[in-house]
């Protein structure tokens, strides 16, 4: 067996996947062979059963077709695009038409995400301009969601005491000022970043320094525009230019408080300050750098030290003031930071709400097709359902996104009996509903039978035979296929046990077997299978055999090379 | 069905080697008691096998850890009585259970690298027993880990008894747990899904090891599975588990031919059958196993059965024996070869008030689906 060639490959298909080869690297310097040249090729509305043994590569293959990772040699063509040259946006972009289903459901989403987000997900990426996700994006989604997922709680009394406190801020100056009257000036600054802090609040602020201004008081309004790169997100690609605008006036705007805060303040109050400043622009303009340079780097953890900074910051600040300014830093700093939070979660919250209202129809569409009551259901995290029903989940996660082909990995080897029957059905309708091309691939042959229009048998990283299932399990026509069909117990006193038995093991996928790679273990080896790797022939029509002497059908005709090899030889 | 007074010496033989009556585990969780095992009641001849089929969560393995007495004593009580060879094994302390496990009853769990001592060479691991309860030298223990580890099939001995677990494939470390558990050549063995985690080719190579072992050794076998076809050729009798009971209970081929349980009969269906066509619909059973913290009064299965009435709901039904009209006794002895078979092991027990192929169970159904309990496919619409 275990033979390549492409005499089973059809021309109208809409996933074709030729040669795939794919190796991964061993200690000591050598290659495990997993996937040693498979041809595999789907018609459109077609399921395409993969079995074999666990090791024989049917996982790796499924991956492989899904560039994950890509194959180390041979073409995937999906409706006529290859997909091995594309390069990782494009992948991306194709994505959402090849799905996958892995084998245990819960693990496979995220315990933190509703089910309404996670069901989702595939959509967002169809629906957006792919080409306009940077990676940059991608990793604002990601911070995004950390600190709404961190701050959820802590927002919503900051967001009273903000709003509150901003107000009684700006009446407290107002007051304080009017009675003083141009007293000893003083610094009331704030990290106020200007584009985060919305209309109301932000014109507010300015009033408040624009009569301190006129009535003789120094008034300071920072503009740090800290997380610049949350934002550009609605900036799309001008995030470079606006991540240099941040790196320019953060420093700017340090270099003038340092100046202020030299000045006013004595003794060590004026060495907090001004080390505080220091650290405060330092890490500022290193994450500025950084996430310009590197986004992908520069991560959650990137904000986190910027937002302790700040407060850091702050309570050296308030430390040397004395009486009310004391206060009035204090409160201003809380609003500063209910704001800053406010922002963070308001600017996620209004994307995802825009995106969730636009997916809604749609995944709740979804979750009735897969059984699922989208009431009870969209708000709930994947941990709350059983393993039947989030597999359920995980099928629906597939089918949003309408994709060309479904993977599915084992979908139903994790699942108790009672309930792999539920999810088989339900692939079986949904099938028939929606037109699905699947490619199933298990090591169960029973399931792989009852799903499968067409069945190919893996070994060691090679095809053995590929068939329509009936025939193929009424009269395997490669010896493996055989013997795995009589390995599997009949839920039937009466059947035999079967009596021939795969001996020995598979073989190590480093030094694979010459010739056909399941001669080791074949009943019916002969030299022939040591010299020769058997290629994918038809045997009978759509059936096809990769092996010399099949159990159905004629011999392999032996090559004319070889048979001149061999007769030299004796 | 079981008689749990103690065997008199003279008939030792014809007494069941293990006898379990009233058996009723419960784990103390932070939700309340729940009750994984709830009055089990089996006996198991010397030299037979019994096949225990049930889903996950049915109380199949937490029995079989009940009879070993595995169960840590802190949050879990057995109750009940678990008899073995005539020693009341719930009565016996860790000292004396020690003097049992390899020599009376071994077990072969599910995992087997997680049974396995990493760190410890093969050969060691499995002449371990032998050292202790033979009190064998090193050296003996060696030559005898020798030829279990060549009984059970493993390639290269000589090679292999130096290594570690690790260096194995899974088919091989299954080999080597079940060469450890027969080391002390025990009389019971006890084997909870022993191929689970294993490919298709090699839980047929093991199974056959199973069998071939128990039967030169005429040691009892305990099979434990989900997947009827696995004790579909493999026992003599089998129980199903459902919700920590025993829901059925026959003679291997009788349970296959008559079986009288709803839930055997929907496990049984929802199967997917290598002889079935391609595309062959499965018959479904609705719904999910019930939440073992809270259990419903009435039938367990009740909520998805197809054939359940108001009855099933408020009444818990008994364990019942099929009528003995029935021929169910011819396959059972094949494999006893001593003695007679213990009177018990024919019976064809099953709890349910419609019984499958029934009159009874046909209306039911009938009533179901005017009622649209249940689905023209037999499927409950709304399991709850």
């Amino acid at each position: 067996m275990a033979g390549s060639g492409n005499a089973h490959m059809r021309p109208d298909a809409l996933l074709s996947a030729r040669d795939l080869v794919v190796e991964f690297p061993a200690a000591g310097g050598r290659t495990v062979n997993a996937v040693s040249g498979v041809s595999l090729d789907l018609l459109e509305g077609e399921t395409l059963g993969l079995v074999g043994e666990s090791g024989c590569g049917k996982s790796t293959t499924g991956r492989a077709i899904l560039q994950l990772p890509r194959p180390a040699s041979g073409t995937v063509q999906l409706a006529g695009q290859e997909l091995t040259e594309l390069d990782e946006d494009a992948i991306r972009e194709v994505r959402p038409r090849l799905q996958m289903i892995y084998q245990d459901p819960i693990s496979s989403l995220n315990p933190r995400r509703r089910v309404r987000d996670i069901v989702a997900e595939p959509l967002f990426i169809a629906l957006e301009n792919v080409s306009r996700r940077t990676a940059m994006a991608v990793w604002q989604e990601r911070i995004g969601e950390l600190l709404q997922n961190l701050l959820r709680r802590a927002a919503a009394p900051l967001r009273i005491v903000g709003r509150l406190a901003s107000v009684a801020f700006v009446l407290w100056i107002l007051s304080e000022t009017v009675e003083e009257r141009a007293a000893e000036p003083w610094l009331g600054w704030t990290q106020v970043p200007a584009a985060i802090i919305g209309f109301p609040t932000l014109a507010l602020l300015l009033l408040a320094g624009a009569i301190a201004l006129l009535l003789g008081l120094t008034w300071v309004l920072l503009a740090v525009m800290l997380p610049f790169g949350l934002m550009s997100r609605q900036f799309g690609e001008v995030s470079s230019a606006v991540g240099l605008a941040g790196v320019v006036v953060t420093t700017g705007a340090s270099a003038f408080m340092l100046w202020r805060t030299w000045s006013s303040f004595g003794g060590w109050a004026k060495w907090l300050n001004f080390g505080g400043l220091i650290l405060l622009t330092a890490v500022l303009a290193a994450w500025l750098v950084l996430s310009v340079a590197k986004p992908e780097r520069a991560g959650a953890s990137g904000v986190a030290t910027t937002l302790s900074a700040m407060v850091v910051l702050q309570v050296f600040y308030v430390a040397g003031l004395d009486g009310g300014i004391k206060l009035a830093v204090l409160v201003a700093s809380a609003v500063v930071d209910a704001l800053l939070f406010r922002w963070v979660l308001r600017r996620y919250r209004v994307n995802r709400d825009a995106e969730r209202e636009r997916a809604e129809p749609r995944v709740r569409e979804v979750l009735e097709y897969v059984g699922i009551n989208p009431d009870d259901a969209m708000d709930r995290r994947p941990w709350e359902f059983s393993g039947g029903q989030a597999q359920r989940l995980s099928i629906a996660r597939a089918l949003v996104s309408v994709p060309q082909v479904i993977i599915c990995d084992e979908p139903v080897s994790s699942l108790d009996v009672s309930v792999q029957a539920q999810i088989l059905n339900l692939l079986e309708d949904l099938k028939n509903l929606m037109g699905l091309t699947m490619v199933f691939i298990a090591h169960d042959l029973a399931v792989v039978k009852n799903v499968s229009d067409r069945v190919a048998v893996m070994y060691l990283g090679k095809l053995c035979e590929v068939s329509e299932p009936d025939a193929m399990f009424d009269q395997p026509a490669h010896p493996y296929t055989e013997l795995l069909l009589a390995a599997i117990p009949q839920p039937d006193p009466e059947a035999e046990l079967g009596s021939g038995r795969i001996g020995g093991e598979l073989p190590s996928p480093m030094e694979p077997p010459s010739g056909c790679r399941f001669r080791t273990r074949c009943p019916h080896a002969a030299q022939r299978c040591t010299d020769e790797e058997p290629e994918m022939r038809e045997i009978s029509p759509g059936r096809f055999v990769a092996c010399h002497t099949p159990l159905v059908g004629e011999t392999a005709p032996v090559r004319v090379e070889m048979a001149s090899a061999s007769r030299s030889g004796s | 069905m079981s008689d749990a007074s103690t065997p008199d010496l003279a008939g030792l033989d014809e007494s069941p080697l293990l006898d379990i009556a009233e058996l009723r585990t419960t784990f103390h969780t932070p939700v309340g008691p729940l009750v994984a095992v709830d009055g089990v009641e089996w006996s198991l001849r010397r030299g037979a096998r019994m096949g225990v089929v049930g889903e996950s969560g049915s109380g199949k393995s937490v029995m079989s850890r009940s009879i070993m007495r595995l169960l840590p004593k802190s949050r879990v009580t057995s109750t009940g009585t678990v008899t073995f060879d005539g020693i009341d094994m719930m009565s016996l302390g860790r000292r004396d259970l020690l003097e049992m496990w390899g020599p009376q009853l071994a077990m072969v769990f599910q995992d087997p690298l997680g049974s396995l001592n990493p760190v410890m060479k093969i050969g060691k691991q499995v002449g371990e027993g032998l050292r202790v309860h033979r009190d064998l030298s090193a050296r003996a223990a060696r030559s005898a880990a020798l030829d279990l580890l060549e009984e059970v099939g493993i390639p290269e001995p000589h090679r292999r008894i130096d290594e570690y677990p690790h260096q194995l494939s899974g088919g091989m470390r299954q080999r080597i747990v079940i060469a450890i558990a027969l080391a002390c050549s025990p009389r019971l063995l006890i084997a909870d899904e022993p191929t689970t985690a294993l490919d298709v080719t090699v839980q047929a190579q093991i199974l056959d090891l199973l069998e071939a072992q128990r039967a030169e050794r005429n040691m009892s076998l305990v099979l434990i599975t989900h997947d009827l076809g696995i004790v579909a050729g493999r026992t003599d009798e089998i129980i199903v588990m459902y919700a920590g009971r025993i829901v059925e209970r026959a003679p291997t081929s009788t349970l296959f031919s008559d079986m009288r349980m709803p839930y055997t009969e929907a496990l049984f269906r929802s199967v997917p059958k290598v002889t079935d066509d391609s595309h062959a619909r499965l018959e479904i059973i609705g719904g999910q196993p019930p939440q073992m913290t809270d259990l419903q009064p009435g039938c367990k299965f009740a909520p998805r059965c197809k054939y359940a009435q108001d009855l099933c709901f408020a009444e818990e039904p008994a364990l019942i024996e099929v009528p003995r009209a029935a021929p169910a006794r011819s396959s059972i002895t094949d494999s006893g070869d001593d003695g007679e078979p213990d009177p018990a092991a024919g019976v064809h027990l099953y709890r349910c008030f419609y019984p499958v192929g029934t009159p009874e169970a046909a209306e039911a159904f009938e009533r179901n689906i005017a009622s649209g309990r249940v689905s023209e496919a037999g499927v409950v619409i709304n399991p709850t």
